[in-house]
Parts: C-alpha cells; structure tokens; sequence
C-alpha cells in the first residue's frame, strides 16, 4: 500500500471549496442580519414584543395571528429586518443546493453519469422541498 | 471526586447537574411553561438561549454527540417556546454545524461524497415526509414520540459498538455498481487505509427510517448514521462520523425547507440558537483533549434519559 497521503477525487474538492465559501457568507448573513433584527435597523414585519408573547403557539395559530406569509409569500418583505433575518436562515437551508449544482459539473466532465444522475435528483428533491408545494398544515 | 475527574470535565460535570436541575424544576429557574413571557425581557430569553446553546455545544462535542440531539429534548423542556420553533429550530443548528464542519472533512478525505450522496437521496425524501408529519400531528403526539425517540437514543448510545477498522469480506454488488470505496490517511496508524463496504441495500432501507425521525423531530441524525455507516455498511469509524456530518447536511436540509415553508422558523430564536452552539462546539473540540469524556459522555446520556422522560410526561400532559 502507497502511504503517502491520499488526495480525495476533484468532485469531493469542488465541493468541499463551494462549501466553504458559501457557508461561510452565509454565517456572516446571518450574524448581521440578526443585528439589523434585533436593533430595528430596519422597520419589523411583526414587532419583537409581539413574538414574544405568543412563541408559546404553534407556527400555524402564530402565522395566522399575525397574518403572516407561508411559502415565499415573504420576498415582497424583504426589507422589513425580521423577514430579512428570516432570509438568511433560508440561504443557509439552499446552500447545500449551491454546492450540489456545482458538483454535476465535475461529474459531468469525468463522465460519471451515475453521480451526475443522483446529485440532479438530489438537487430535485431539494428544489421541490424549497419550492413548497409539499407540505400539509395542523 | 478529583479520581474521576479533571478541574475542566468537573466543571462541565457541574454544568450538566445543573442542567439536570434545570430539567426536573424549570418552573422555579426559568418559569418555562408560563404561557405569556412577561416576566423577562425578551432579550433576556435571548441571551439565555443563547448561553445555554453555547454549553449545550461544548458539553455535545465533548460527549461526542451532535448538537441537535441535545436540543430539541432540553430546549423544549426549558424554555416556554412552542415544539414547532424548537424543532425548526434543532434543525437549523444541526443543519449550521454539518455545513460549517462539513468542507474540512471533504477536504481531507475523511468524508466521502458517493457515500454520503447514496444515501442522502432517499434519506432526503424521507425527512421530507417525516417533516410534514411532524408539523401536522397534535403537539403532545409529537411530544410522546419525542420522549421515546430520545430514551431509545440515550439507550443505543450506551449499548452501541463500535468497530474501528471493520473487516469486509466482500464489497456487495450495488456498492461495486455505484463505486462506494475509499482510501483515507489514518493519523494513528501513519498510513493510508483502504475501505470498503457491504450490505448497501440494508443501508438504504435504515436510511429511510433515520431521515423520517430526523425530519419529523428536529433532531440531527448523527446518533444513528454513524452506527449504520460503521456497524451495518462496514466503514471505518472516521469515514462513518465524517460522513455521518455530510449526510445531515443534505438530508436536514431537506427538512429544513418544510419547516421554513410552515413558518415554523423563528429567527429570535434559530439565530442564538445556531451561534450559540457553533461557538460552542469550537470550545467544545479545543476542550476535547483535556476532558475526560466518557465521564461527560454518561452525563450527557443521563441528561437524555431525564429529559425523554419529561418530554413523554408531557406528551400524557402530566
């Protein structure tokens, strides 16, 4: 056996840099998004207070209370410092997405169509998930 | 007491007994169950929840558990948010700590992409479906089923085996098919090890039932991707536990974005949650070394026992 150290395969490296700079944006995302929530940088969708006094409900009575958008009902409040706190939790749960597009690329070239097939399907289950046509209510 | 442990692993001992404190009378500390939050200013639950996921980081990594493990059960036992937001919460800082963790151990070899993207697709469809049912089901069904999964957990943890270097006879077909083998540089051993595995098909079949629980509770799914990596599939340890990492990344995703959908994500709680527990599991690993950790390890495991039991009391609403 060669004991020299092993380097791993181009695709696992594609992967592992695009994950490393995407998740690192997205922590710094969230580290100042939250501040800009927390100190009203920006006007609030639902004041601080209000959800406070009711995180004792279950996310489809305190959606409903306070009228708030499912889905990507939310992108017309970007603006708005809780939503756009919100925002940064969901670029977090795409980054996975980001780091599997880029990986069929390297697939693709090495040929490796097995791979190539199941990050697409990956990437699908992924999307539809994102999409929010799945789902069902209380 | 100095026989059985270091000035540190006391330290985190005394933290966790508080902890077990904090579980059997949380009304007296923190008045959680106390509907309306009056009594505290809200940046008050913020910082705790904060400080508390930066402890509950330090004490998982050291114990050698995932984050998320730990805290759905205690979070939900402690503080006076609805399951759902811890839930959506859990997920969230499971799903933070295998991206941030999950870049290095691609990059040394550790964690193995065919490996995990195998198994990831189904599991990733069953978290899916074990996230829609989790937030339809009545919250003291979930709570019940909460309890049992983490006594079952706390259970498995004491009982599991682990297998270093697992001897595999003869790789089964589908794993030939799809190329699942690899070569690591073992620190230990200062050589390279080859690996490879067999029964790939029970693998996916378990796969499925760990991404159903995992979207269902919030939970992380480290406690049971690894033994399945490592005792059932035949991969060495560190490959098992890496690319247990780089599996949650995907299939918590997949769940995450149901919560999300169902505006089951609260920031003013996921945010400290997520910091919290990554700055602690920074100080958790530097710790690593200096601790005693099978001593944390039974701390931590007994912390599960009580607090899957308080989540199946609540779960009878008692």
């Amino acid at each position: 056996m060669n004991n020299n150290r092993v380097h791993p395969d181009d695709s696992q490296l594609v992967y592992s840099r695009v994950l490393h700079w995407t998740s690192t944006f997205g922590i710094a995302f969230v580290a100042v998004a939250f501040a800009v929530y927390v100190f009203e940088l920006l006007p609030l969708k639902v004041s601080i207070q209000d959800i406070v006094h009711n995180w004792h409900l279950g996310a489809g009575e305190l959606n409903q209370t306070f009228k708030l958008p499912t889905g990507w009902g939310w992108i017309s409040d970007i603006l708005k410092g809780d939503i756009l706190s919100f925002a940064s939790i969901v670029y977090i749960s795409g980054v996975t997405i980001i780091c599997l597009a880029a990986v069929i690329a390297v697939f693709l070239e090495e040929k490796n169509m097995i791979y190539a097939i199941i990050a697409i399907l990956q990437i699908l289950v992924l999307v539809v998930a994102a999409s929010g046509f799945v789902g069902a209510g209380h | 007491m100095h026989v059985f442990f270091s000035n540190k692993s006391a330290q985190l001992a005394l933290f966790a007994v508080f902890g077990l404190f904090l579980i059997f009378s949380p009304e007296v500390v923190f008045a959680a169950d106390a509907l309306p939050a009056e009594p505290l200013a809200w940046w008050i639950w913020i910082l705790l929840l904060f400080v508390f996921s930066f402890c509950l980081g330090v004490v998982a990594v050291v114990a050698g558990v995932g984050g998320g493990v730990l805290f759905v059960p205690i979070v939900s036992s402690l503080f006076p948010f609805h399951l759902d937001f811890v839930r959506g919460a859990g997920l969230m800082v499971a799903l933070a700590g295998a991206l941030s963790a999950g870049s290095p151990l691609l990059k040394k070899g550790l964690a193995n992409l065919k490996l995990a993207l195998s198994m990831a697709l189904i599991g990733s469809v069953s978290s899916i479906f074990g996230a829609i049912v989790g937030l339809a089901l009545p919250s003291h069904i979930v709570q019940l089923a909460l309890g049992i999964t983490i006594v079952f957990i706390a259970i498995i943890m004491l009982r599991a085996k682990k297998s270093e270097f697992p001897e595999i006879d003869k790789p089964d077909k589908l794993s030939q098919i799809l190329h699942i083998q690899g070569i690591y540089y073992e620190d230990s051993l200062k050589k390279n090890v080859d690996w490879q595995i067999h029964r790939t098909p029970v693998g996916l079949v378990l796969f499925v039932v760990i991404g159903f629980m995992a979207g269902m509770f919030g939970l992380g799914a480290g406690w049971a991707n690894v033994p399945v990596f490592n005792l059932v599939l035949g991969a060495p340890l560190k490959v098992s536990v890496a690319t247990s990492v780089f599996v949650l990344s995907i299939n918590d995703t997949a769940a995450a974005w149901v919560y999300l959908h169902k505006g089951a994500v609260l920031p003013l709680i996921a945010v400290p949650s997520v910091v919290g527990m990554m700055l602690g599991t920074k100080i958790g690993a530097k710790l690593l070394t200096k601790v005693k950790t099978t001593s944390v390890r039974v701390i931590v495991i007994t912390l599960l026992l009580l607090a899957g039991g308080r989540a199946i009391l609540k779960g009878f609403g008692i």
